[in-house]
């Protein structure tokens, strides 16, 4: 019949919450709060000279280098120092500074936003279903002629919705707080990757942007998937909210203490941070590439949508 | 039970064919079979636990079917989910809303997912359940009655021809049950069939047309709440001051058939007929017997309950024995 008013009715729900409004207005007021800072604070003098101080970051790095070494530390420790000195004495022979901010040079610092987002995302999507049984609104809402996997979808749909518009305004609002702080050209700006075979390599930061706004859309699909799944499955927004946190900020330490084991890569934890995959690459799982996590994210994202709507059809509401 | 209706043909807008539900092999509804007709009130009467409240949750979809069928209209439950709900208004239980909206978008919600909805209508309805001057404060400002009325409101928003309505009294002062109690009537003889669960009994009795007895998810009975008394079930109570013995005796040597009863100070006769309580009454005063109050007493559906339930007491102490 009317599906679309059931996502409309979504929709308005979550705008009718003041906590909607809370979470869109966060992370703007973090960015502006650090171009601001960035503003106040930085000194004029080292970005004119940044030649001469990134000599001094080659020179102090080199001999970090050559402790570690002698010490026989950490491989990825000084994995890290060889391409920093790499990329640095690139920057100095081609004129390339890495203290140049442009709206796009901002963008790409602000982009671990996108966690902030995540938790947000996660905050609503958990809520979605969860609090509807709790509050025991359900049950007003299965009378109605709808199947009930009907009513699911306009809320999954409503939910990423939610994730895709409030992860665009954040990204608007920081090229023009970016633009407004350090000017908006910066389109042919470029920064410096080691690529996978040690070379250091010259990429466009607006190609590194669109390619995180683009994973960013990925990880908040799996994420409102994950979080909808377990808060159908155990109708508690507290435990779908604590299982998708864990997944997405304690990720990084499992699959840090995992790293030797063959099957991690097949993990969620290992598969959720796209963004470090943009330049290549990860530097803990070698086997890990963008290609082969978004198509594992895929997989997990198709297993917990079929669970979450078989349950949902069958469940009994008792509320 | 159709007997009342005679030759007329009677449309059944809700039919149950055979309902059962078990959870964990433990039986909550048994083979449960009633028809509910257009333009009536049907009351599911029954103790706590009975299996009313999971019977109609079976009928709105709330909860699964383990056998038999829902026909509402005439579209199955079971095949045609989506066409049967279409003209069913329903609160199970109390009706939940949402805190963080004020009443008219909460109305909004489901004028928009349903069939046919106009603005006007949602005015009239908001005019009906008398809270046109709440009607855009937030709902978590309302009191438990004025939410009982928008949870009525959303249900007849679509103009439902089947209401269903779990506990519709919980939580409503005497002025809000009678004012529901008229409303219903007014539905009912606009057409629209009104099934109600309650466990209050004189209330289903002021209430319904007709009565389904329900007990450890069997039917027990449908009973006719009828307007003009059955003429078995009424008794007169003739109360007398002296010897009740003797008096029993004059109305014995009157009609030696007659069911006379003693009960304290009273004689109790089953009979209905206004003349021959009145010749009784004359041959008490001419024996000397001195009678100070004469009561015709209907037997009421608490009574019948209770007998049928075979036990006596507080309608709670019927409930809950898990074997017959």
């Amino acid at each position: 019949m009317k599906w679309l008013s059931l996502l409309t009715n979504e929709w308005i729900k979550i705008f009718s919450r003041t906590r909607t409004w809370i979470f869109l207005a966060i992370p703007i007021v973090i960015i502006i709060g650090i171009a601001v800072y960035d503003k106040v604070t930085t000194d004029v003098e080292v970005n004119e000279n940044w030649k001469q101080e990134l000599t001094q970051t080659v020179k102090d790095d080199q001999k970090a280098l050559d402790d570690a070494k002698k010490n026989g530390d950490n491989a990825i420790y000084i994995d890290s120092l060889e391409s920093a000195i790499k990329q640095n004495k690139y920057a100095i022979a081609n004129d390339i500074s890495p203290y140049e901010t442009t709206a796009w040079q901002f963008m790409k610092d602000m982009a671990f936003i996108s966690s902030l987002i995540g938790l947000f995302v996660i905050v609503v999507a958990s809520d979605i279903v969860s609090n509807e049984f709790a509050k025991g609104t359900i049950k007003m809402l299965l009378i109605r002629p709808y199947s009930r996997w009907k009513i699911l979808l306009s809320k999954f749909v409503a939910t990423l919705g939610f994730a895709f518009v409030m992860w665009l305004v954040v990204i608007v609002a920081t090229w023009l707080v970016g633009g407004l702080a350090y000017g908006f050209g910066g389109m042919d700006q470029s920064y410096l990757i080691t690529a996978d075979d040690g070379q250091v390599k010259e990429r466009l930061i607006v190609e590194y942007v669109f390619a995180n706004i683009g994973v960013e859309f990925i990880e908040l699909t799996t994420l409102v998937a994950m979080s909808f799944m377990i808060s159908t499955l155990f109708m508690s927004n507290s435990v779908a909210i604590g299982v998708a946190m864990f997944t997405l900020f304690a990720g990084n330490i499992i699959v840090t203490l995992l790293a030797n084991k063959d099957w991690v890569i097949y993990t969620l934890f290992a598969n959720m941070d796209l963004s470090v995959l943009i330049d290549g690459q990860n530097q803990l799982v070698k086997d890990l590439t963008l290609p082969f996590s978004i198509s594992v994210l895929a997989v997990y994202t198709a297993i917990m949508l079929a669970i979450t709507f078989t349950v949902f059809q069958k469940r009994d509401v008792k509320a | 039970m159709i007997g009342g209706i005679g030759e007329r043909m009677t449309t059944h807008t809700l039919e149950l064919k055979n309902l059962t539900k078990k959870i964990k092999g433990k039986t909550i509804v048994d083979d449960l079979s009633f028809s509910v007709r257009e333009g009536e009130i049907f009351g599911l009467l029954g103790p706590n636990g009975a299996g009313k409240t999971t019977t109609i949750r079976m009928i709105v979809g709330l909860i699964s079917i383990t056998d038999g069928d829902v026909l509402i209209n005439g579209d199955n439950l079971r095949g045609n989910f989506e066409k049967a709900m279409e003209r069913v208004g329903a609160i199970v239980e109390n009706p939940q809303l949402y805190d963080y909206m004020t009443g008219y978008k909460n109305l909004m919600q489901y004028a928009r997912i349903m069939p046919d909805v106009t603005k006007e209508r949602i005015d009239e309805v908001i005019e009906l359940v008398d809270l046109k001057y709440a009607i855009h404060d937030k709902v978590k400002t309302y009191s438990l009655g004025m939410r009982q009325r928008l949870g009525v409101a959303q249900a007849l928003l679509h103009r439902p021809n089947v209401l269903i309505l779990d506990e519709p009294t919980n939580g409503l002062d005497p002025q809000g049950i009678y004012d529901l109690r008229n409303y219903l009537r007014l539905l009912a003889n606009n057409g629209t069939s009104v099934i109600v669960s309650s466990h209050m009994l004189a209330e289903m009795q002021m209430m319904c047309d007709r009565v389904a007895i329900i007990q450890h998810g069997k039917l027990v009975r449908i009973d006719e709440i009828l307007n003009q008394e059955d003429e078995t079930e009424v008794k007169v109570h003739f109360q007398i001051e002296g010897d009740v013995a003797q008096a029993k005796q004059v109305l014995l040597n009157l009609n030696e058939d007659l069911n006379v009863t003693e009960s304290g100070q009273e004689l109790i006769v089953q009979t209905a007929d206004v003349r021959f309580i009145a010749e009784l009454n004359k041959q008490l005063v001419l024996a000397g017997v001195l009678v100070v109050g004469i009561q015709r007493k209907t037997k009421t559906l608490e009574e019948r309950f209770l007998e049928m339930t075979k036990k006596g007491g507080d309608l709670n102490e019927v409930a809950v024995p898990v074997n017959k």
